[in-house]
């Protein structure tokens, strides 16, 4: 009875308390906080020191020309790193041309053409598809793209765009290509989910402005809708790239795995990232270790230029569409 | 115009503005603080939680809290006198060759007596050498016996052959079910100097078999395999162009036609779902891949062409019979390849087990209990193991091999002395 008499009197006093009390918290969460933060940029810096220091030897002995080196050679110990930076730029480049027109257009579908009742349930199922494991892609692409790529669409291609000379070698179903396609399905719901969220983020104003030109479905997405978004079609663009850029298990299950720069788009191949999954482990030695780390190093570079483009392409065009907008 | 208007002239516009700042600043500090409060509180205890299940976790990875096991009574090998001994708990943890994973899977379930539990990794003779090389497994496997570099990196490595298979060239035509090959045409496939299937080499090798026009798909194993090093081997003794240009390596040689599979059972699903492919497995994986697979007879020295099976690969090793060295030599140059007799597969090997002497110096992590376990599986493996050999198409070893096996064996160290072999896990044989 006598403690709960003075407490209501005493009101400021435990107001104040309790603001001397919340400045531990405050501090104790900044700490934590700081350390965590710090920690994760230093366990960036700890994977590429580390990475740097496992591929000395490998620079040691091939100096900069592992850079251009074109021969991966276990048995005669010469590693360069163009196979596979070709295989790695060839794939997701491919996979990009497949994948953006597809996300793009299911984006745009979503968006403004589909039934309202359809919209939901669509959009909800290809962010369901975006967090499919890589691994069942590659199981995917292992058991129904290769045989369809070996039965029918290698026959139709070589039949129709031979002459290109892009269409050439046995054909295993396995390779540049088919990894290609699977690697494109595995990003189009990224782009598509990002390139979703920008075109929803258009003002109706100004698709309603463009509507009231006169403008067609077709002359409100393209004039009104694309321009605006543009920015995060790009970044959802770039955040795919990176994906396909870095993407292991399914390409290791449907590109053959060989260490050549490939000949053909029916060629089998190999990229960085599924050289380290194949190789790492099975490494004839120490120098073939550190080439192999090397590789990783520049994979990372890679993956660090494209980021920085990004950046720079998105800011330049956010920069553009700005002015166009004001 | 219109901001200056509402700045300026209080009484018109006030209405709708000012309600909103008059009323609402006392119960939104309040909020607001409170949020934040709570807010401080939650974010870092959970940042802490989190912080403290990784630290936990990485411990436990670490073996941190592992308890120390007692070990048992010293050096007693009481299992054989009273062959009542309580098998001892462990894992034995073993990588490396698929060429011998259906015969090591069939081992470790038979071996299996509830508390003593094998664990292997089929991941590829060159991982096999590797772990074992830094000491991450118990055992490795491998197809190719080590080289001289590979056991300086490894001091104290034995190499103990526990089986021995044949490998066959395996390929997919749509009909043709049988078809003969030799050493210098296979190096040629292979090497891409044979690109067609109706090849003038390869259709006099096969009288009478019509032979398609189509371009040869060749099929090699993805990164060190020691069913290539087997492979390659036999190439090199049979084609001089290939022995000087490629060798016999644990990796396939870059440059060559071809695409590439992953393990022995990679390597036979691929040639069996891609049509005019050729390939290199253990028979045991030929025998059970699906129905499009042919596989190829070899020429011998004396001119037959052989399909392997247990007893030709057996014979081949009885009857070539070379001296073997002991345990902690290099085993490199043993070759049980092109064997003399009749009948005998040319394409016939020994894959070895790789196991450290001296188990105490080798882990630390290691009691009596742990090298008697992997004493006993091996011990086992080659004896009572044996007995499944033949059943999965290896040819059980002989008995000059198993003399120096057990010689191996027996010079086994556990803290300065010899590991007792006692045999009390094992299952039974075959029935």
């Amino acid at each position: 009875m006598d403690p709960s008499t003075p407490s209501p009197p005493s009101s400021p006093g435990p107001s104040s308390d309790s603001r001397k009390v919340s400045r531990w918290p405050d501090r104790i969460f900044f700490v934590v906080v700081t350390i965590v933060g710090l920690g994760i940029l230093a366990m960036a810096f700890a994977i590429v020191g580390i990475l740097a220091n496992s591929s000395r030897e490998s620079f040691r002995v091939f100096g900069w020309g592992f850079l251009y080196g074109t021969i991966w050679d276990p048995n005669k110990q010469i590693f360069g790193v163009i196979p596979f930076v070709v295989g790695t730029l060839l794939t997701s480049g491919i996979a990009l041309l497949i994948a953006l027109p597809l996300a793009l257009g299911s984006a745009i579908f979503i968006t403004t053409q589909a039934p309202r009742y359809l919209r939901g349930p669509v959009g909800t199922a290809i962010e369901l598809l975006a967090a499919v494991p890589s691994v069942i892609y590659g199981f995917w692409g292992l058991f129904v793209i290769v045989p369809y790529m070996r039965t029918t669409v290698d026959p139709f291609l070589r039949t129709w765009f031979g002459f290109t000379g892009l269409f050439t070698g046995p054909a295993y179903g396995f390779g540049v290509l088919t990894a290609s396609v699977v690697l494109a399905v595995m990003i189009v719901p990224t782009i598509c989910a990002v390139s979703r969220d920008s075109l929803l983020a258009v003002p109706v104003a100004q698709q309603e402005a463009a509507v009231s030109l006169g403008a067609t479905n077709w002359e409100t997405t393209r004039t009104a809708m694309l321009p605006y978004a543009r920015s995060g079609i790009v970044g959802g663009t770039i955040l795919g790239l990176g994906r396909a850029l870095g993407e292991t298990m399914a390409v290791t299950m449907v590109i053959g795995n060989v260490d050549r720069i490939p000949t053909s788009l029916f060629s089998p191949g190999q990229t960085i990232a599924s050289l380290i999954a194949n190789e790492l482990l099975s490494s004839t030695g120490p120098l073939q270790t550190s080439a192999i780390l090397e590789c990783g190093l520049v994979l990372l570079g890679i993956s660090l230029g494209v980021n920085v483009a990004a950046r720079l392409l998105v800011w330049r065009i956010t920069k553009s569409a700005g002015a166009i907008v004001t | 115009m219109s901001s200056s208007g509402t700045g300026t002239s209080a009484p018109p516009s006030p209405p709708p503005t000012e309600p909103t700042p008059g009323s609402s600043p006392p119960p939104a500090p309040e909020g607001i603080q409170r949020q934040k409060r709570r807010g401080s509180w939650v974010i870092p205890v959970v940042a802490v939680i989190v912080i403290i299940v990784v630290i936990v976790a990485v411990g436990f990875a670490a073996g941190w809290f592992k308890s120390s096991t007692s070990s048992s009574s010293k050096y007693s090998c009481t299992a054989v006198t009273s062959g009542a001994t309580l098998p001892s708990p462990g894992t034995i943890k073993g990588e490396g060759s698929s060429l011998v994973e259906p015969l090591i899977d069939q081992w470790e379930t038979s071996y299996w007596t509830g508390s003593v539990v094998t664990a292997y990794n089929p991941a590829g003779s060159s991982s096999g050498i590797s772990a074992i090389t830094l000491k991450v497994v118990d055992f490795g496997a491998s197809d190719a016996p080590l080289t001289n570099t590979q056991l300086a990196a490894a001091p104290g490595l034995l190499e103990v052959p526990e089986a021995a298979g044949g490998v066959v060239p395996i390929y997919n035509l749509a009909g043709i079910t049988h078809l003969h090959f030799n050493g210098s045409v296979l190096a040629q496939i292979f090497d891409g100097q044979i690109t067609n299937w109706n090849n003038t080499a390869l259709q006099s090798l096969n009288p009478g078999v019509t032979l398609p026009s189509a371009s040869i798909a060749p099929v090699y194993r993805t990164g060190g395999s020691g069913t290539t090093f087997i492979f390659t081997s036999f190439l090199t003794l049979k084609n001089s162009y290939w022995a000087s240009h490629y060798g016999r390596n644990l990796s396939w040689p870059s440059g060559l036609p071809g695409t590439s599979a992953s393990g022995n059972g990679g390597e036979a699903s691929t040639v069996s779902t891609t049509p005019d492919a050729i390939g290199y497995v253990d028979i045991e994986y030929a025998l059970t891949s699906s129905a499009s697979l042919g596989i190829g007879a070899v020429q011998n020295p004396t001119g037959n062409f052989i399909v392997a099976n247990v007893t030709n690969t057996e014979s081949a090793l009885v009857d070539l019979h070379p001296t073997l060295p002991s345990g902690s030599e290099s085993w490199y140059n043993v070759s049980f390849l092109d064997a003399p007799g009749a009948g005998d597969y040319p394409i016939t090997s020994l894959t070895y087990l790789l196991v450290y002497q001296d188990l105490s110096s080798a882990y630390s992590s290691y009691t009596l209990n742990s090298a008697e376990n992997l004493v006993d599986f091996i011990q086992w493996a080659i004896t009572t193991g044996q007995s499944w050999s033949p059943k999965l198409s290896y040819a059980p070893l002989p008995g000059f091999v198993l003399t120096v096996d057990n010689a191996t064996l027996s010079s086994m160290m556990f803290d300065g002395s010899p590991v007792p072999i006692c045999v009390v896990n094992g299952g039974g044989a075959p029935t």
